[in-house]
């Protein structure tokens, strides 16, 4: 399925809005990104490597050709990408029961949203706005994104140990190389084929 | 900007498709049907573009209607969408876009309305951008880490992990005789290759033949 290389499931969807509720929701997402505290929920839930929201005014599609037929749009899109872990099933699940406000601050100006509560017509209103992706690339399809993350502190800790150790004694080195096996411990969790799911 | 979280640029892109009722195939059909055999694994082109994170293409057929009181309407035209996620600047990714994947590029973007090609990488570029849409709010969960520092960390990751099971009641000296070495062959590693190879066996599309799909329609 092209939505989905290796553990990563690529999400698109469209939604329309009234022109006139635009700048409200621009007003949100310009919060959400100076007021960090406020993505806690998103940063925590810990499995999309990237997201995005985009709008795209009624006129704003672009028009690159003369030959191009011009476009008479009633109402402004919302885009949203999602490059996330796991299931479609789990991801609005896990969406639903832990962000539901956030979700609905940002698509309560969508025309017809049912808000993200109770999860079924959430699941029915996603399932009509998606597209099937046709290509899709990711350059760690084994890792998710808690991967990633362990991975790098994996790094870290080995470049410590590395700089550190150079002029230990054997006893000394020892010591340190058992803290550094307790601080990556939970860090060492092996990539690999993801399971197959919908 | 919010096209820009940390180090990660969100670079989006809708281009409008030719509508050419003429055409034997039609120009989304033919993105479709390229798309559909291009490789994903580390033989993709965006393999070669080196500072993709993850890309998407799709094809947008239509705006979606959502039942009543909503309007119903149409798009005049059917847009690919090109979504990725990569470090750096946009101008250099463009440039490699256009001269390191030059094939994919103009086969895909070739059924696009005023697509200039890649021979003129000034004009691509010009191009590129008066397709792109600035993303309103953009969400990088690793935001100050490279492609090439990740996949390198990974591959990291897997060897400390494989040292400390190997490693496990030896003497201190051994201990600190095989971490130097396994230190010193972590710091020379070879690097990794973006996209995971092939497994053996996987499945791949089959080319579509034209002339019977033009028959059938």
């Amino acid at each position: 399925m092209t939505n989905i290389n290796g553990k990563t499931y690529a999400m698109t969807a469209i939604t329309p809005m009234k022109s006139w509720k635009t700048p409200i929701l621009r007003v949100f997402f310009f919060l959400l990104g100076r007021i960090k505290p406020l993505q806690a929920k998103l940063v925590n839930l810990s499995f999309i490597h990237f997201a995005r929201w985009v709008v795209v005014k009624r006129r704003g599609f672009p028009r690159v050709s003369d030959a191009q037929p011009e476009e008479n749009l009633h109402y402004d899109y919302l885009l949203f990408f999602s490059n996330f872990n796991g299931t479609w099933n789990q991801y609005i699940d896990a969406f639903a029961d832990v962000l539901a406000d956030g979700l609905d601050l940002v698509w309560r100006w969508s025309e017809k949203f049912p808000r993200s509560r109770p999860v079924s017509a959430f699941k029915r209103y996603i399932a009509l706005v998606q597209f099937d992706t046709d290509y899709y690339y990711t350059a760690y399809p084994r890792a998710t994104t808690n991967d990633v993350k362990a991975a790098h502190r994996v790094c870290a800790a080995l470049e410590d140990l590395g700089k550190s150790g150079r002029d230990m004694s054997p006893a000394d080195f020892n010591r340190a190389y058992l803290q550094f096996v307790i601080r990556v411990q939970k860090d060492l969790g092996a990539t690999g084929v993801g399971p197959i799911g919908t | 900007m919010a096209n820009q979280n940390g180090s990660i640029y969100g670079l989006t892109i809708l281009s409008p498709i030719i509508d050419d009722p003429k055409a034997d195939i039609s120009h989304d059909c033919a993105i479709r049907e390229y798309l559909a055999c291009l490789p994903r694994d580390s033989r993709s082109p965006f393999a070669v573009l080196s500072s993709t994170h993850l890309a998407r293409l799709v094809v947008m057929d239509d705006v979606i209607f959502v039942g009543t009181p909503a309007k119903e309407e149409h798009l005049q035209s059917k847009y690919l969408v090109f979504e990725s996620n990569l470090d750096g600047d946009l101008d250099t990714y463009l440039t490699r876009m256009a001269t390191e994947t030059r094939d994919m590029v103009d086969a895909v973007w070739g059924h696009c309305y005023g697509y200039p090609g890649t021979q003129n990488v000034q004009a691509f570029i010009a191009y590129m951008k008066k397709c792109q849409i600035d993303t309103t709010f953009f969400f990088a969960d690793v935001n100050n880490q490279t492609v090439r520092s990740t996949l390198r960390a990974l591959k990291v990751q897997a060897s400390v992990a494989e040292f400390i099971g190997s490693h496990q009641g030896k003497l201190p000296e051994q201990l600190l005789a095989g971490f130097r070495a396994f230190y010193g062959n972590v710091e020379n590693m070879a690097e990794p290759v973006p996209g995971h190879p092939q497994e053996p066996g996987t499945h791949e599309s089959i080319p579509l033949q034209k002339t019977m799909a033009a028959r059938h329609g």
